[in-house]
């Protein structure tokens, strides 16, 4: 009962900030501070809401930017699902050879520390300028953290469940999905954030850098849309991104870990 | 309830403390450009510019002190003139809509552009014009009416840059559609844009001095016809912005860095030798080539163009805004159309 | 081969922990030569340290070792269902199961796929731990009592020859100890199964085994003797203290 009430005045609380900044804004930007730059640099709600619809409607180039999110959208899942079937492949071939483990260890922690975006240069010679080129970088951002969470799993998955695994009858492949992957969950599942978390950014900056016109996308659009000085839909499309973000989060994250570690009283 | 109320007063003080963090940053911008002497103040003049054969002149004003010059000249104060490098228009434009430069270098279309978005500048002078080409090194392309429909990628240095429109302008020219190529468009600068296309990883590259020169040199690549038809040297390529407040309020600093840029195109024209000895080295190329690409490219004050630009730009969908006058691009010492 | 009725053979067990830093590190066990009979209840005491866990392990298949360990005459090297281990710990069962599904597992892994035939063996054997009407709970749900219950119910469930147990309740508190040692008396009068009990505990050796072992040093089998008191045994039980006391002084030494 007070639980709840806390969590109903913590909601309230929220609300009134962001009535507040929105309200801030909105009067900043009608107070015309900036004179002819005003419009550029705090558009008004109203026009950031126009040129959410714009956006959509209307978009770039003959392209709603439902199209830019889509496409952006479809090469993130392509690369974030070779980047975590990766991940559990050399994760579980870690643990049955002991060289193996040492080696990719060795790889994944050097491989950690780049940015995809530095990798840039090298991955276009290798791709040339295809779609190609921003899956590699998303596979890139998302197989190393999620590799590292993976091993630390598999590393911390007590040696009891593993044993009364093998006393079951279990074989090694059978071992990886019986215990390891289920007993590493709360690892795999941050692994997984961090690898979505990275790979939505690396997404985002590789498109900003390297616009591939014929493969549209969020940042080639945030791009047009600066090129061309429309800043209401500008910040229209960073509420898209901080949408698409919430969503994820809390459409797909959270009821995950609902319904696993949390379920299984394995949450950290 | 209380606890409520502290909780709303928290979120309050967080909302006012961050709108007025942000505030302060882009108040504290505008104080430095305000470039007036009256408080007995050091006059000063922020300007960005780009890299490359066509900002020559702005080497020459630079290194020279032009500016310093000219205004001392005039008023027998000194000016802190400040040179910003940036990396491409659509920069320069982001820099100038946050108030921290009020003067700048770019292509004529992201100047159009601003102009069009009152971003608060107009043109001030013309710098140079260049050639422009559409390289390739595939032997089945050698038409505009190739390229159209066909998946063949074009490098090209961004998305709403001047070639973007010249791409377009000879695709309306041809008879077709001037966005009919924009999905086969690849971002790239130029110096990687040339390295594609010599590679083969890139079929086409639209280029300009030097790299067009570099380019025509080698026997594996070929021009694509349409592009010189419909913006030749003589067409502005390159030109200046300046922030309608600094004309306005500091007559004598706008009136000198129009002249120091007068001069420095004058200096190129009059002495190529001694203008490729300045310019070489900050454009990576030796003495003798430096003096070549300088006599290709056509340094003038008189712009060339624009207004035609500017229509075609917003008759096209480049720009919202149509243009009533070749003035409401320009301030009124400018000559040209 | 004069008694036929052995289920568990074990010859010339040596065991050398690897990882030890100094070569010629002395063997925890060494020459361990132990037969177990068939439906027998065999308490294992013994120090910390005298190698009688290791022994577990090595009967599971857990570990490397010299020797032989044969189990109805077969060599039994790696893990099988025919030798099911509980252990001390709590956490055995697995948490991203339901308590019916941690029964049901072991089960579905030897070939039951039937749900209804799932459902009544779990049911079952929640039953003869005095388990009922927490099928649907998940580990994390339980009492340390609770979890071990489910542990030993999975493993008799699967039906084993040999059922391992390393002080399964050294952990709990005396009165759930006690009802627990009551609980698996009863279940191992009714199961076909042999029970190997390692414990440091006199009175639960006593009460449990039909046969007491009491190893030392390298697994050195100090005293063997089978147990002559009459079930169910208390200390109130005739021949109960003098029993103790020899444990206890073997123990001592």
């Amino acid at each position: 009962m007070n639980k709840r009430r806390e969590e109903f005045s913590d909601l309230i609380v929220k609300i009134v900030f962001v009535a507040v900044v929105l309200l801030i804004w909105e009067s900043v930007a009608r107070a015309n501070l900036f004179g002819s730059r005003s419009r550029l640099i705090f558009p008004t709600i109203g026009e950031i809401g126009r040129a959410f619809v714009t956006n959509l409607t209307i978009g770039y180039a003959g392209s709603s930017f439902l199209i830019y999110i889509a496409n952006s959208l479809k090469l993130l899942i392509i690369g974030l699902l070779i980047g975590v079937v990766l991940a559990f492949v050399f994760s579980g071939l870690s643990m049955v050879s002991r060289y193996f483990y040492s080696i990719y260890n060795l790889v994944v922690s050097v491989f950690d520390l780049l940015p995809g975006v530095a990798l840039l240069p090298v991955v276009i010679i290798i791709f040339g300028v295809t779609p190609g080129v921003i899956v590699f970088l998303v596979v890139h951002a998302v197989i190393w953290p999620m590799s590292r969470s993976v091993l630390d799993g598999f590393m911390a998955v007590p040696r009891i469940y593993v044993e009364a695994g093998l006393n079951m009858g279990l074989s090694r492949g059978r071992l990886l999905f019986g215990v390891y992957i289920p007993a590493a969950m709360s690892y795999i599942l941050s692994g997984l954030k961090v690898g979505w978390a990275r790979a939505w950014r690396g997404l985002l900056s590789a498109e900003m850098i390297f616009g591939l016109a014929n493969s549209l996308g969020i940042g080639l659009y945030i791009n047009q849309m600066r090129t061309n000085l429309k800043n209401a839909e500008m910040y229209a499309t960073l509420i898209v991104i901080v949408l698409i973000g919430v969503v994820v989060q809390y459409g797909i994250f959270a009821p995950i870990e609902k319904c696993t570690v949390k379920k299984w009283g394995m949450s950290k | 309830m209380k606890k409520f109320r502290k909780k709303c007063v928290a979120a309050v003080v967080m909302c006012c403390a961050l709108l007025s963090m942000g505030l302060t940053g882009c108040a504290g911008d505008k104080n430095q450009t305000a470039g007036q002497p009256g408080n007995g103040k050091e006059a000063e003049v922020n300007i960005a510019y780009q890299y490359g054969l066509a900002y020559a002149p702005l080497i020459i004003a630079k290194e020279q002190g032009l500016i310093e010059k000219a205004y001392e000249d005039a008023t027998g104060q000194k000016v802190n003139v400040t040179w910003n490098q940036m990396s491409s228009g659509s920069d320069i434009n982001t820099a100038f809509v946050s108030g921290s430069i009020n003067v700048g270098f770019m292509g004529v279309a992201p100047a159009i552009t601003g102009v069009a978005n009152d971003v608060g500048y107009k043109i001030f002078t013309n710098l140079s014009g260049q050639e422009h080409a559409l390289m390739t090194n595939s032997e089945d392309l050698n038409t505009l009416s190739d390229l159209v429909g066909s998946d063949s990628q074009i490098a090209l240095v961004n998305i709403g840059s001047i070639q973007h429109i010249i791409l377009g302008m000879a695709l309306d020219h041809a008879g077709y559609d001037a966005h009919s190529l924009d999905s086969n468009i690849v971002v790239m600068k130029h110096p990687d844009g040339m390295t594609a296309l010599e590679s083969g990883s890139v079929p086409c590259h639209l280029s300009t001095n030097p790299y067009i020169y570099k380019e025509m040199e080698n026997s594996q690549l070929h021009e694509i016809e349409g592009i010189s038809d419909v913006w030749s040297v003589d067409s502005s390529f390159i030109v200046g912005i300046a922030s309608e407040d600094l004309e306005q309020s500091d007559p004598e600093l706008y009136s000198a860095v129009c002249e120091a840029i007068e001069e420095a195109i004058n200096y190129i024209n009059d002495n190529p030798e001694e203008a490729a000895e300045i310019t070489c080295e900050f454009n990576g190329n030796t003495k003798e080539d430096e003096i070549k690409y300088l006599q290709k490219g056509n340094y003038s004050v008189d712009t060339k163009g624009i207004f035609s630009l500017a229509d075609f730009m917003s008759s096209n969908g480049f720009i919202d805004k149509k243009f009533e006058s070749y003035k409401d691009l320009v301030f009124d010492n400018v000559t040209g159309d | 081969m004069e008694n036929t009725d052995n289920i568990l053979e074990i010859k010339h067990l040596t065991k050398v922990y690897q990882d030890e830093t100094d070569t010629g590190a002395d063997p925890i066990l060494a020459d361990l030569n132990l037969k177990v009979g068939r439906k027998e209840f065999l308490s294992v005491l013994g120090p910390s340290g005298c190698g009688k866990t290791t022994m577990l392990r090595c009967i599971a298949g857990f570990e490397t070792y010299n020797g032989e360990i044969l189990v109805d005459g077969v060599s039994a090297a790696k893990p099988g269902t025919d030798r099911i281990m509980v252990f001390q710990d709590f956490n055995q069962i697995f948490p991203w199961q339901t308590v019916e599904k941690n029964i049901q597992y072991p089960l579905r892994l030897q070939g039951i796929k039937d749900k209804e035939q799932l459902q009544a063996v779990s049911d079952e054997y929640l039953k003869k731990v005095n388990l009922d009407g927490v099928q649907k709970k998940y580990p994390h749900q339980l009492s340390g009592g609770m979890k071990q219950r489910v542990a030993i119910a999975r493993a008799l469930a699967q039906k084993p020859k040999i059922i391992l147990m390393d002080e399964p309740f050294a952990a709990l508190d005396a009165m759930t100890r006690n009802r627990l040692q009551v609980e698996l008396l009863n279940i191992s009068s009714q199961e076909d199964c042999t029970f190997i009990f390692i414990t440091h505990n006199i009175q639960e050796a006593i009460v449990l085994g039909d046969r007491i072992i009491v190893m030392s040093k390298k697994g050195e089998i100090k005293v063997d003797e089978k147990n002559g008191l009459k079930k169910p045994i208390t200390p109130a039980t005739p021949g109960y203290g003098e029993m103790w006391q020899r444990f206890h002084d073997a123990l001592e030494v």
